[in-house]
């Protein structure tokens, strides 16, 4: 039993829970199917964590293995593997997605009890759990473009969930659409790679993408910015991430799951695994590196104007993804995948803490209708600002050290990099202000009705069940959420999954501690031995402990602003609103890039598509080519069936015709 | 007197034991349809059968690796040889599976028609094996008699009798025409052996040979008809509608795996040096079989004569592997052969299975509703259909990728596209099939002879009076499907369903055991 054995493990049994709950969804009873799907999952992290000391086991320079499962298609140069490929960083990744998976399928177990649809979304989990660490093992391009797909798949399925919402179907078509044109960037730029090195094996690019490809030559260039379109999509960058938002409409553990902790890193993963084509191709680095930056800031500044929970914290998602793409980008990749864990645990928190309040306001989201549920949940509370800290990346939590290690080591690179974290700053301190703003105006103040009324001890439901966005009535049959809700503090299994993940939010930093601990350094060494940015890039201690200084001074500051703004003088708020109204508009209509890309993208396909049904459908495809070749062939086969008359004589006249026919062309050819 | 003076040629038992199996065998289950008893009949002569049928595939398997010259250089025994005797084999017992219990008591043939399939397959097997052209008439024949007689083995259905008499009339002109194509090709070169005719089509370099050209023409004609190549395909629906299933699936698996095998034989290794003739005309009947198959195929509501144009049209596929000529070729071929073989065999076992349980025959109708009521019928059917038609992750799909990768790397891009036409215009047939199981209700009235000889006025037996509050629709289905459920074909089309499946996602072993069909022909790149 090698580590390769195992990651196969780890990779089936999730596959096997989504066959297995969808299958019996009639025959498990009551909670059981949750039990089953979760159990898979911890499986399927105890097969992850002996792969880890498998693979610790071997020695440094041999901690790259691959295993082929079976070859589907060994034709002339083509190597179409289904293989898998088990080195410390698909391992980490590995971990990361199998642990916290695991965390929000018992965090599920009590949310979704009462909705009609409870089989179905556990097998749908374990589905999207399956894709994604088919995306995470491949060792091959082709395995890694299903994975790419299956994971949107799963995607789409999860936000549109509740299908008869109407806001939750449209939610899931944007996002899978803006997912298929990342898939469609991934595969692109797959040709681009697989044209010069001639194999699709992760492992062979990489030895052979130095010889096949001069630095920075157009075809490389080419293949990586589309590989990096694939990972923007993906990962919401702009201008592809105005689906992540709207993905809100999904259940709350699928937000935690998909949306913060799992799929949205799957871009970031993407750079890291394909360093060897970026670092030949540095061009396509600082693109990378520059939108990584982007993001950053117009998602956080977005998130300063939003009212709706889970949408704030959907735009604080996509701004420290920004601070991943920017670190890989940049060449800072064990920062970026350090980054990338500590955010897995505090943001699948900070989801898990929002679904516990908005459970409390009866599926509510707006915070202008939210208050002083401090005293009414108190465990959740608790959860909520642990995430929050860690967000903001207060000392010692572990956002604190893996955000300041990305701006440490990006800033080595100099030149352009150093405006770029200039950016990642000031980022921090609108970090530390939008999150807790969220704090302050949903736990503290004057409790509304519904804390109190949980106060009493009686959880609020609402008359009738609506859509929180649109104030649509629903029923709460199969297609909508179900009648009842859970909180954390009630829910046995709600409250043992965000502990865990708080105690990770909070202790998750310390294994890379600059000058003390370099844990995650010396794990992925073996990955990036080969990286010229993995040894170049070395910020002296001190340089970084001028940058944790400042990135302490940096969150405090905004924690404190936001103090003064929400609590201090709660009118502030509406003053500053009313002195800066056109940055205010900027940032509450997100920047109107549903509106940009409605105006250069939709509207015109719409145009395009209505001119292909009306004109080119109707008389050209539909009349010539359909009408034409279908006619053809109904008269060729009326003749096939005119002579076949079912006489002998005229079988055997038919024949000789036919060998006359054969003999003549052999005679008068030669 | 001088017949004692002969040397007689060294006999390798181990080396023929598989036809030794199979002709011993069809001896004695012969002898064993003698037995009087119905127990006899119905349960020792099968089983004897498929008895024979596994020590024939003990003995392919004990002699796997060998390869020799058996009895004087007539027969020899390669990859091929053994890798087509395996799917005779393997049709083979798929044949008795369908065929037992299928028979009606009044005629009781069990025991000659068991012997006649074993006799075929022995044939099938002198054929795929043969070294010189006496050797391939001999397995030509031996193959083709019993398969006259299996046709018209109902002699009571005139249906069978046509379809025997028409089998018989039509293959005794193919089978003149390739014994005289033998003939010229014999007098051309001076040699009746393979490896000899050849040697002197290279030494002489007599490719305008009109001898030569005229022989190799008829010959082609001999086994395009044998494999129902268009144009000479045309006693292919009527034979294969009016036959027996069981034989029916016997002939379309079996006996285009032995011709296709043999034309192989034929042209890659005696004819080579003449490819420049003969790759043209083979590539002709190719493109012709496939259109004529494939647009033949549309509108016909028989499964059977569906299924007998499909047959055409995949020969059509097959034949563009012998265009080509190459190692590539044979693997494409033998590796089609097998996946043709499972996937015909899974969707011959729901035909017989709904002929059995309607009375709708092997009409399209048959299948209506399928997919509610047997979806363990409908799913192989499915499944088997889709191969056919090509779809990806099953068995067809990979076939017809190495049939298309063999016919571009060998230069013949335009059989190529043909193929991928030809598989276009078949979705059009494959998917009606598909759609009547899944998206039709089981037909509600049917005039079912029962309902006929019912005296009027009094309930049909089994349904209620409408009065009663029985309602009319549901007695009439329940007359359609005469209750009668036959296991060993829902196992048959389960295991070959599965199989098409199984090797559209792990082509790799079926793969690698066709590429040793592929080391018979060392002359080939």
């Amino acid at each position: 039993m090698s580590a390769t054995t195992f990651a196969w493990l780890a990779l089936a049994l999730p596959l096997l829970g989504c066959v297995v709950s969808a299958l019996g969804y009639r025959a498990w009873p009551g909670r059981s199917v949750g039990w089953v799907a979760t159990g898979a999952l911890l499986a399927s992290f105890a097969c992850s964590v002996v792969t880890l000391f498998e693979l610790l086991g071997e020695p440094a320079e041999e901690r790259q293995l691959v295993s082929s499962l079976w070859n589907y298609a060994a034709t002339t140069g083509l190597d179409a593997e289904l293989s898998i490929l088990v080195d410390p960083l698909s391992v980490l990744m590995l971990l990361v997605v199998t642990g916290v998976s695991s965390l929000i399928h018992l965090y599920s177990i009590s949310y979704m009890t009462s909705d009609r649809g409870y089989a179905r979304f556990f097998s749908y989990l374990n589905f999207f759990v399956f894709s994604m660490l088919l995306l995470v093992l491949a060792g091959n391009f082709l395995v890694l473009i299903i994975g790419w797909a299956f994971v949107g798949a799963a995607s789409y399925l999860l936000i549109s969930f509740w299908y008869r919402r109407r806001t939750a179907t449209e939610a899931g078509i944007k996002a899978f659409v803006m997912n298929v044109v990342g898939d469609v960037g991934l595969v692109l730029g797959t040709f681009f790679i697989f044209q010069g090195t001639g194999t699709l094996d992760l492992l062979g690019t990489f030895e052979q993408v130095d010889g096949a490809f001069t630095e920075n030559q157009a075809g490389l260039v080419a293949g990586t910015v589309l590989l990096l379109v694939g990972a923007f999509a993906k990962s919401a960058q702009v201008p592809l991430h105005t689906w992540l938002p709207d993905a809100m409409e999904g259940p709350t553990p699928v937000s935690a799951l998909i949306h913060a902790a799992t799929m949205v890193t799957a871009g970031v993963y993407l750079i890291a695994r394909m360093h060897p084509l970026y670092e030949q191709a540095p061009a396509a680095g600082i693109v990378g590196a520059i939108i990584g930056c982007a993001t950053l800031l117009i998602a956080a500044t977005t998130a300063l104007a939003q009212t709706d929970l889970k949408r704030v914290i959907a735009y604080s998602t996509m701004s420290q993804i920004g601070y991943m793409v920017m670190a890989v980008s940049a060449g800072a990749y064990v920062a970026g995948m350090f980054h990338l864990m500590t955010h897995a645990f505090f943001k699948a928190l900070l989801f898990m803490a929002a679904g516990s309040v908005i459970a409390a306001m009866a599926n509510m989201q707006d915070m202008d209708r939210m208050g002083g549920f401090r005293r009414a949940m108190p465990f959740t509370f608790g959860c909520f600002v642990v995430g929050g800290l860690a967000l903001a990346g207060v000392p010692p939590f572990s956002g604190f050290f893996s955000k300041d290690e990305i701006l440490a080591y990006t800033a080595e690179r100099g030149g352009i990099f150093v405006v770029l974290v200039a950016i990642g700053y000031v980022v921090a301190f609108i970090t530390a202000v939008y999150t807790f703003r969220v704090i302050f105006r949903t736990f503290l103040g004057e409790p509304v009705a519904e804390a109190r009324e949980l106060e009493q001890g009686h959880l609020h439901h609402a008359d009738q069940p609506t859509n929180p966005a649109t104030g649509e009535v629903e029923d709460t049959d199969v297609g909508f959420p179900g009648p009842d809700h859970h909180v954390a503090e009630r829910a046995f299994p709600m409250k043992v999954a965000m502990g865990v993940l708080a105690v990770l939010a909070v202790v998750g930093g310390l294994v890379q501690i600059p000058g003390v601990t370099h844990l995650l350094d010396d794990f992925l060494e073996p990955t990036f031995a080969d990286s010229e940015f993995y040894e170049a890039l070395d910020p002296s201690p001190a340089s970084e402990y001028i940058g944790l200084a400042v990135g302490a001074i940096v969150a405090l500051a905004g924690i404190a602003t936001a103090w003064l703004v929400w609590v201090r003088r709660p009118g502030t708020a509406d003053a500053v609103r009313a002195r800066l109204r056109p940055a205010y508009a900027l940032f509450a209509n997100r920047w109107w890039f549903d509106e940009l890309i409605g105006a250069l993208v939709v509207r015109p396909a719409r145009w395009l598509g209505i001119f292909a049904q009306n004109i080119f459908e109707r008389l050209f495809v539909n009349g010539t080519l359909v009408g034409g070749s279908t006619g053809v062939v109904r008269a060729s086969s009326a003749a096939v069936r005119a002579v076949q008359s079912g006489f002998l004589r005229f079988y055997v006249a038919f024949f000789l015709a036919g060998m006359v026919g054969v003999v003549l062309w052999f005679l008068l050819s030669a | 007197m001088i017949l004692a003076q002969a040397p007689s040629p060294p006999v390798e038992w181990a080396g023929i034991s598989p036809l030794l199996a199979l002709f011993g065998g069809a001896v004695v289950v012969l002898m064993g349809g003698l037995f009087p008893g119905r127990a006899v009949r119905e349960r020792v002569v099968p089983g004897l059968a498929l008895v024979t049928l596994l020590i024939a595939l003990g003995c392919l398997i004990w002699q796997w690796d060998s390869e020799q010259d058996l009895l004087a250089g007539a027969l020899r025994l390669d990859g091929l040889t053994l890798t087509l005797s395996v799917l005779f084999v393997v049709a083979g017992i798929a044949t008795v599976g369908l065929a037992w219990r299928g028979f009606d008591r009044m005629e009781s043939p069990e025991g000659e028609f068991y012997a006649l399939v074993l006799t075929s397959i022995g044939g099938m097997v002198v054929l795929a094996a043969a070294q010189n052209f006496v050797a391939l008439f001999l397995g030509f024949e031996l193959l083709s008699i019993p398969l006259y007689v299996l046709c018209a083995i109902e002699l009571r259905r005139k249906g069978s009798l046509e379809s025997g008499l028409k089998y018989l009339v039509v293959g005794s002109v193919g089978s003149a025409t390739l014994v005289y194509g033998l003939a010229l090709v014999y007098g051309a070169t001076g040699s009746t052996d393979f490896a000899a005719v050849a040697r002197a089509l290279t030494a002489n370099a007599m490719n305008d040979d009109v001898l030569l050209l005229a022989g190799l023409a008829l010959a082609l004609v001999g086994f395009a008809f044998k494999a129902s190549v268009a144009p000479f395909h045309q006693w292919t629906p009527d034979v294969y509608e009016g036959a027996p299933t069981p034989v029916t699936a016997f002939m379309a698996t079996a006996t285009k795996a032995a011709a296709l095998g043999v034309t192989l034989r034929f042209l890659d290794v005696a004819l080579f040096p003449a490819a420049d003739d003969w790759a043209v005309p083979v590539a002709a009947l190719a493109l012709i079989s496939i259109v004529v198959g494939n647009v033949g195929a549309l509108g016909q509501s028989s499964l059977k004569r569906l299924l007998a144009y499909s047959s055409v049209a995949q020969a059509g596929y097959m034949l563009g592997g012998v265009v080509v000529g190459t190692s590539l070729g044979v693997q494409a071929i033998v590796f089609y052969l097998a996946v043709y073989l499972v996937m015909n065999l899974a969707a011959f076992a729901v035909v017989v299975a709904r002929e059995r349980e309607t009375p709708l025959g092997d009409s399209m109708d048959a299948l209506a509703g399928l997919g509610g009521s047997r979806p363990l019928l409908a799913w192989p059917m499915t499944i088997s259909m889709l191969a056919l038609a090509g779809f990806p992750l099953t068995a067809g799909f990979i076939g017809k990728f190495k049939l298309i990768e063999a016919t571009v790397q060998g230069g013949w891009i335009f059989v190529g596209v043909a193929i991928v036409i030809g598989s276009m215009i078949s979705l059009a047939y494959y998917l009606k099939v598909i759609s009547v199981m899944w998206m039709r209700d089981a037909p509600a009235v049917e005039p079912a002879p029962a309902v006929k000889i019912t005296p009027a006025g009094a309930p049909p037996p089994g349904g209620r009076p409408a009065l009663a509050g029985g309602s009319p629709e549901l007695d009439a289905e329940g007359r359609i499907d005469s209750g009668r459920r036959d296991p060993e074909l829902v196992v048959l089309a389960v295991v070959f369903g599965a199989a098409t499946l199984a090797a559209g996602i792990v082509p790799q072993p079926l793969l690698e055991w066709a590429a040793k069909a592929g080391e018979a022909f060392p002359g080939l790149f």
